[in-house]
This record gives C-alpha cells, sequence and structure tokens, in this order.
C-alpha cells in the first residue's frame, strides 16, 4: 500500500476513488438490507460497480451499525436505507463498566468479513478497502450521541473506559479485516468532528493512534474519515499517522490539505447528497471539474466523494463525475 | 436581584449545571443553575424574571457562539441541560399559568428517519430560548403532524430529515398541513436539505442550524 500511495502521488493524472456502493447494489438488483446481511451479496455489488467504473480502489459499504450490532446494540433495519442504531444500550456509567468487549461472532461481522475475503480474492490489481466505524463515534452509537459529546466534559474516566472498550473491539476487527486480505481500512469517525480540536485529540484521535500503530504497515493503510469536521479539529484529525485522510463536504479541501502531511493522501470531498444523489450532470460535471481545480497544488489529492453515496444516485451523475474526471486529466 | 440573574445566565451560558458538575473547570466548587434558579426563587424574584432575564440570557448568548463557530455541539447541549435544569424549578408555574412561554414549537423528524441528533438538538435550542416544544420523535407522519396542530393552535412546525430518501416525505408532510391548515408556518432542516428544497416542497423556512431557526420564531412572534 505504501508504494501505492507513493505511485498516487507521483502520478499527474488524478484518479477518483468515491466511496460508493450503493449503485452496486442497484445494478444486481438487490435491496440494502440483503447486501449489509449477506456478504455474498455485498460482494457482489462491489464487483459489479468495479466493473462499471473505474476507481483507483474498490470500497465496501459504509454501515456504521456493524460494531455497535456487535455490542448488543438494537438495530432498526431497512429494505431500501441502511440500517440504523435504536436508541442507546448503555444507560449510565455502571453500564460502562459492566459492558463486556464482543468477539468477532457476534452481529453481522461475520459477512462483512466474508464481503471483505470475497472481494480481496477477485479483485488483484487495486486496493480494496474495508470499512470500520471510529471509538468516538461507536461510543456514541453505544451510549446515545448527545450523551457521549458531553461526557468527556462530565465524566472523562468513564469516557475513557468505554473508548478503551470500542478501540479494543475495533483494533481486533481492523485485525481480521486485514487479515481478509484487502489492502487497508476506511475508518469512519464523523462524531469526533463535532468536538473541538483538543477534545477530539484527547477522546477520539489518541485512540485512533493505537489502533493506526498496531494495524497498519505497508501492506495494510488506514484512511481516516471525518464528514463531521467543518475546520475546527483537522489538527488532531491528522495526528493519528494514517495513510490517508478522506475529509467530508462540510470543509474548505484546500484549507484542510494544508494541514495533511505530504506524504499521506488527502481525499474528498464532492457532496454526496447535493450533487450525486439530488444533483444533475451537469451540476456534478461542474462542481467536480471546479474541485481538481482547487486541488491542483497538492499531489496527494484522490477525487472522491464526501461520504459514502446515498441509494438511488443516478448513473448519469456518476457517469458525468468521470467524465469531468477524464476531462481533467485530458487537459493536463 | 440583577446580580443572581446573571450569574443564572452565566451558568447557563458556560454549561454550568450544578454545583457538582467538574464543567466548566474555571466554575468548579460553584453554584450552578440549578441551586441558583433555587435561590433566585426563594429571594422573591419572579419566575418570568428568572426566565427571561437569567435562563434565556444564557441560551441566547450560547446560540450566537454556536452560529458564530466559537463553541461546539458538547458546549450547546451543556447549556441545554443547565437551562434544563433550572427550568425543572419553573415547571410549577408554567402549569398554573403564572409563566408564559414565547409560543409553541411542533418538531419532529419525518416518516421513514429514525435519525435526531439534529432534531434534538433544534429542540433543546428553541426550548432554552422560551418556547414550548411538542416533540413527535422520529418517524412522524402527516397525521402525527396535523394532529399536534390541532392541539396546539398556533404552533409553527419543524421537521427534520437526515436522509436523502426520507427527505421526499418533507413533501408529503407539508402539503398535507398546507391543505388543511395554511396559516401554519413550517421549516424544514437536515443535512441533504437546503434553501431550493424548501421552495421546491412549500415549506415557508429552511434554516442552517437552530440560531436561525430561533431568531426566524423571534421574528415572527415580534
Amino acid at each position: 500500500m505504501r508504494t501505492w500511495v507513493e505511485k498516487v502521488i507521483a502520478d499527474k493524472k488524478r484518479v477518483a476513488m468515491p466511496v460508493m456502493t450503493h449503485p452496486g447494489i442497484e445494478l444486481i438488483g438487490k435491496s440494502v438490507l440483503q447486501a449489509i446481511t449477506d456478504g455474498e451479496v455485498h460482494h457482489q455489488a462491489i464487483m459489479a460497480l468495479n466493473e462499471k467504473y473505474p476507481s483507483a480502489a474498490s470500497t465496501v459499504i459504509m454501515d456504521l451499525t456493524v460494531e455497535a450490532e456487535a455490542f448488543g446494540a438494537k438495530i432498526i433495519f431497512n429494505d431500501d436505507e441502511i440500517a440504523t442504531v435504536n436508541g442507546s444500550m448503555l444507560k449510565d456509567e455502571l453500564d460502562i463498566e459492566t459492558l463486556e468487549v464482543p468477539d468477532l461472532n457476534e452481529g453481522r461481522v461475520q459477512e462483512y468479513l466474508k464481503a471483505n475475503r470475497l472481494t480481496a480474492e477477485k479483485i488483484t490489481d487495486k486496493p480494496v478497502f474495508a470499512g470500520c466505524i471510529g471509538p468516538f463515534s461507536l461510543a456514541g452509537r453505544l451510549y446515545d450521541m448527545s450523551e457521549m459529546l458531553m461526557l468527556p466534559y462530565l465524566n472523562p474516566d468513564a469516557a475513557i473506559q468505554l473508548l478503551d472498550k470500542c478501540t479494543e473491539f475495533i483494533y481486533t476487527y481492523c485485525q481480521a479485516l486485514k487479515d481478509t486480505g484487502v489492502s487497508g481500512v476506511i475508518m469512519a469517525e464523523p462524531a469526533a468532528g463535532l468536538l473541538d480540536d483538543d477534545t477530539c485529540q484527547a477522546f477520539s484521535s489518541d485512540f485512533i493512534k493505537r489502533i493506526v500503530n498496531a494495524v497498519q504497515d505497508d501492506y495494510f493503510a488506514v484512511i481516516l474519515h471525518d464528514c463531521g469536521n467543518k475546520g475546527n479539529c483537522t489538527k488532531a484529525t491528522v495526528s493519528v499517522g494514517a495513510m490517508g485522510y478522506h475529509f467530508g463536504n462540510a470543509i474548505d479541501l484546500p484549507t484542510a490539505a494544508k494541514e495533511v502531511p505530504a506524504d499521506a493522501l488527502v481525499m474528498g470531498n464532492l457532496d454526496p447528497s447535493g450533487l450525486f444523489r439530488m444533483g444533475t450532470p451537469e451540476t456534478m460535471k461542474s462542481a467536480t471539474l471546479t474541485l481538481l481545480d482547487k486541488m491542483k497544488a497538492f499531489p496527494n489529492f484522490i477525487l472522491s466523494s464526501g461520504c459514502d453515496t446515498p441509494p438511488h444516485s443516478p448513473f448519469a451523475n456518476i457517469d458525468a463525475f468521470y467524465e469531468a474526471l477524464d476531462e481533467y486529466n485530458a487537459n493536463l | 436581584m440583577e446580580d443572581i440573574l446573571e450569574k443564572i445566565a452565566l451558568c447557563v451560558e458556560n454549561g454550568k449545571i450544578n454545583a457538582k458538575s467538574p464543567y466548566p473547570p474555571t466554575m468548579r466548587g460553584q453554584d450552578g443553575a440549578d441551586e441558583l434558579t433555587e435561590q433566585a426563587l426563594a429571594q422573591g424574584i419572579s419566575p418570568t424574571d428568572v426566565l427571561t432575564k437569567g435562563l434565556i440570557v444564557g441560551m441566547e448568548k450560547i446560540g450566537v457562539r454556536f452560529r458564530d463557530n466559537q463553541v461546539f455541539v458538547p458546549q450547546v447541549l451543556m447549556s441545554a441541560k443547565a437551562m434544563s435544569t433550572g427550568m425543572a424549578h419553573l415547571n410549577k408555574y408554567f402549569n398554573d399559568g403564572s409563566v408564559q412561554r414565547k409560543g409553541k414549537f411542533i418538531i419532529g423528524t419525518v416518516e421513514g428517519d429514525l435519525h435526531d441528533i439534529g432534531k434534538n438538538l433544534v429542540k433543546m435550542m428553541v426550548e432554552g430560548n422560551g418556547y414550548e416544544i411538542i416533540d413527535l420523535g422520529v418517524d412522524s407522519n402527516a397525521d402525527k403532524f396535523i394532529a399536534a396542530i390541532e392541539a396546539n393552535p398556533g404552533a409553527c412546525v419543524g421537521m427534520s430529515a437526515l436522509l436523502t430518501t426520507t427527505m421526499a416525505n418533507m413533501k408529503v408532510i407539508n402539503k398535507a398541513i398546507k391543505e388543511k391548515h395554511p396559516e401554519v408556518k413550517t421549516f424544514v432542516g437536515g443535512a441533504p436539505v437546503s434553501e431550493a428544497f424548501a421552495n421546491e416542497i412549500g415549506a415557508d423556512f429552511y434554516t442552517d442550524g437552530p440560531q436561525q431557526l430561533v431568531e426566524k420564531l423571534d421574528s415572527l412572534i415580534a
């Protein structure tokens, strides 16, 4: 992976890697529910998308309920929409204290490992990125997001205890993902973007850094995704030592890119809802060209969506995204 | 009198809930909104003054700081918690009618959508600025909104959605509301929602954050 990153940075031509699996699910005529509960269907969706579009890397579904479900959180499933955590399973600090870290046989973890393993076996000419949640965002799904946002200030010891348990599970999960043969993992930590820089550092980045140090090597990359950050915690975000940073559309990407180390990738950040889902081919193409132009000064930039592209994003818009990339590269 | 009301406002603005709360570190060991509200009422200060010159002032200040990116969501949540702790002492005055709120606001996440972080943040800010909240929770359909409107004449309505698939339901709900109660002012908000979308579906207002919504509500009742 280190070699791939260096190659991307050295190449003058831009590449794209949208975080996108829903169009693949639609291509094979399956429902979101089928894809997130059956690793084989999930894998087929990634393959279909891989055949249709020239993404520089393949990504799996950004499903931020898998880890919470493994801990025992109640999940609401929907045929046509990504699953949601229902309520909070931890009611107070005592619940945090007695919370047990689950093994990888709980919930849908094995189905996700299967999807990654099958895809890594089949796609060998480009990286395949698995997905997982970040510790602070997982803690928010277990303890209630509003309560978790206050816990670092009101009871920092309890917050750390919960984050330690979340980190332990995510580390084990990442290690298992690495064992499937994928090239890396995109870790989604959107809730940390709601914190100020110091709090983000102490209650998110320091925990992520532990996972990065344990699983990242020349053959396995961690890409940290934080679409909640509006520029308030970029310094903390880029301190984790990941091989890449993926930003959401709420941030000014050139400003954020200045804070990213030159040997790490900067990815983002076209609006998944406003452009991919609800835009037109014209607005999509225009916004893509504008972003490519704005990011000219950053060799470490990979064109991407700002988050997972929603279900029912028109294919014409995705086509326009790639057309813009081709047009930009043709004029270099 | 002014002194204790200023202290209450300061506690709310800084998220100082009660004496036990360690936050903010600069106010450690001091009384919070909880104790000070109780003390103010015991001193004979009118509940209306406690509300309008103390608690609401603090929420207004934190709302402006949030809008201006000087503080972040956790700070607003702690202010809202301090506010609600103080408000608990005023409940009996609300119930007997001796303290009036500015107005009523019905809020809910629309049908098919179970996300409530944004909705709850708006709810806390609007409540903290002196409005009575009728919270419909998540997954709320048109019938639920209309029943709430009919039970609360004069209320404004806020609809929230996080998903592109569920924001389409805002159009259905807004249409149903406007057909039955065209006088009701409707607000829409949420990550995928925009001003253009609000115009397209015929909602009266789109606001980009809770403070904007509070300012718009205040202008409607002014």
